[in-house]
């Protein structure tokens, strides 16, 4: 009689045991995977804010080069395309992360192509509403490749955790996923420079 | 279940080892200073009056607003752009007070030679972008600090620019609304002290009238000690508060107290020369 209490005690203890266990590491699981979503969110706000930048810069270029209809025409159409491109973020893919940033690439390369033109335009160069919008921009690149840094090690630190054993187990169980990380390609960790 | 609690540690362990690597990766971002300070001459560009002036002046700004302007001198940015280097030593020093993100980070890298190009650069915590955006920035930057740096006149420039900032910041919160945010009970816990003055002072006054006029003089030099050991000890009270992160400030008064813990997002401009 009394060896079955024990054996009940012990049991009971246990399964106490494993359920705080489980209960913390899941818990945990969600404050992090909370982090990168939020820093997504981060991520597309700083792009978000390059695209806002755009209709002005585009409107004081057209008004000292208005033979750069091309140029021109290739910035509005990029950010068209990128601005539609939009990620929720509990559905991160490294698919959806790769469209993304192709679409905001577009925008990068068209834009960089555009400060070439620019420079054939002193009179452009000596505007200060230009000068003023060529310092958001390069603000702007830079929060850009800072974000995107910490969206990285974000997700490496979630991914990290549900990787490792034991905690791998419940992961597994509640179906946590692995989150996409930002490819750095072509030296794109370092913000691109927007020279004038 | 000793297994398991083993693997959790050795799990905890391997975890903090990757993060260390991971954050570790701006290797050439100098270490947070200590004792903390607000003017760190790495390249030695300074003379010793001018870095106390700077220091003295940085954290009595630090002191009222809250805000932390740190000035960072290094000799080589170790191929990093300014603009990142400048946001990493902001981010891995946490300058700027938590709640607030309210830090900026003035970043100088001199020509060292006539082969060599100087690099100055702002950067901004979060919460400081909309007092001072990029384009202001840049125009801090140009106007105050490379002309004069362009002469050799460091001390100059950052001066100018520090107290063109220093405006520039105070603007965005009151030191009022940050007291009223954090230290709430800096003045409440004064309140009982300050009655019981009043209440002795009233006990003085009344005995002083049956006593003698000697006693009298006496007595009010007496409260007057008193009351300046108090006024003492809340002074000291006060100049503590910006000491919460764990830092123990090892100068009476006016030492600069700590970095905060404020984050930035890559806010700021530069200009090189």
């Amino acid at each position: 009689m009394k060896r079955n209490w024990i054996i009940i005690i012990v049991i009971l203890l246990l399964v106490f045991i494993v359920y705080g266990w489980v209960k913390g590491t899941y818990n945990d699981m969600i404050i992090q995977s909370e982090i990168v979503d939020k820093q997504w969110a981060d991520v597309e706000n700083v792009y978000q804010r390059r695209a806002d930048l755009i209709p002005n810069l585009v409107a004081t270029v057209k008004g000292y080069a208005e033979h750069e209809k091309e140029t021109l025409e290739g910035v509005v159409n990029a950010r068209a395309k990128a601005t539609s491109t939009t990620i929720n973020a509990d559905n991160l893919t490294p698919q959806k992360i790769a469209s993304f940033q192709k679409a905001q690439d577009g925008l990068s390369s068209a834009l960089s192509k555009l400060m070439v033109v620019v420079e054939r335009y002193p009179d452009l160069k000596a505007n200060t509403n230009f000068l003023e919008l060529q310092a958001q921009l390069e603000g702007t690149e830079n929060r850009i490749a800072v974000e995107r840094r910490k969206f990285n090690e974000a997700a490496r630190s979630y991914n990290t955790s549900i990787k490792l054993f034991p905690k791998n187990m419940i992961a597994n169980m509640f179906g946590f996923e692995k989150k996409p990380y930002f490819k750095s390609q072509e030296g794109s960790e370092e913000a691109p420079k927007v020279e004038f | 279940m000793a297994y398991l609690h083993k693997t959790r540690i050795f799990s905890i362990f391997f975890a903090i080892f990757i993060s260390n690597i991971i954050l570790l990766n701006g290797q050439a971002i100098p270490d947070k200073p200590y004792p903390p300070m607000l003017v760190n001459d790495f390249a030695g560009i300074l003379n010793v009056k001018q870095t106390r002036f700077l220091e003295e002046k940085l954290v009595r700004f630090n002191d009222t607003t809250s805000n932390q302007i740190t000035v960072v001198t290094v000799q080589s940015l170790d191929g990093n752009s300014p603009s990142m280097f400048a946001t990493d030593i902001g981010l891995k020093w946490n300058v700027g007070q938590k709640d607030f993100d309210n830090g900026i980070v003035i970043l100088i890298k001199p020509k060292l030679n006539n082969s060599d190009k100087g690099h100055a650069y702002i950067a901004v915590g979060y919460g400081l972008e909309p007092a001072i955006p990029d384009a202001i920035a840049k125009r801090v930057v140009e106007n105050e600090m490379i002309p004069s740096f362009r002469n050799g006149k460091y001390f100059e420039g950052i001066n100018k620019a520090t107290g063109i900032l220093m405006s520039l910041a105070a603007g965005e919160i009151t030191s009022d609304e940050y007291s009223n945010q954090s230290r709430p009970d800096g003045f409440v816990s004064l309140i009982p002290f300050l009655a019981l003055v009043i209440v002795l002072l009233i006990i003085r006054n009344s005995r002083s009238r049956t006593h003698g006029i000697s006693s009298h003089g006496n007595g009010s030099l007496l409260t007057a000690l008193w009351l300046g050991s108090i006024m003492g000890n809340s002074s000291r009270h006060s100049g503590s508060w910006n000491n919460f992160t764990g830092n123990g400030s090892g100068f009476g008064g006016g030492g600069f107290g700590g970095f905060g813990g404020g984050s930035f997002g890559g806010g700021g401009a530069g200009g090189s020369w």
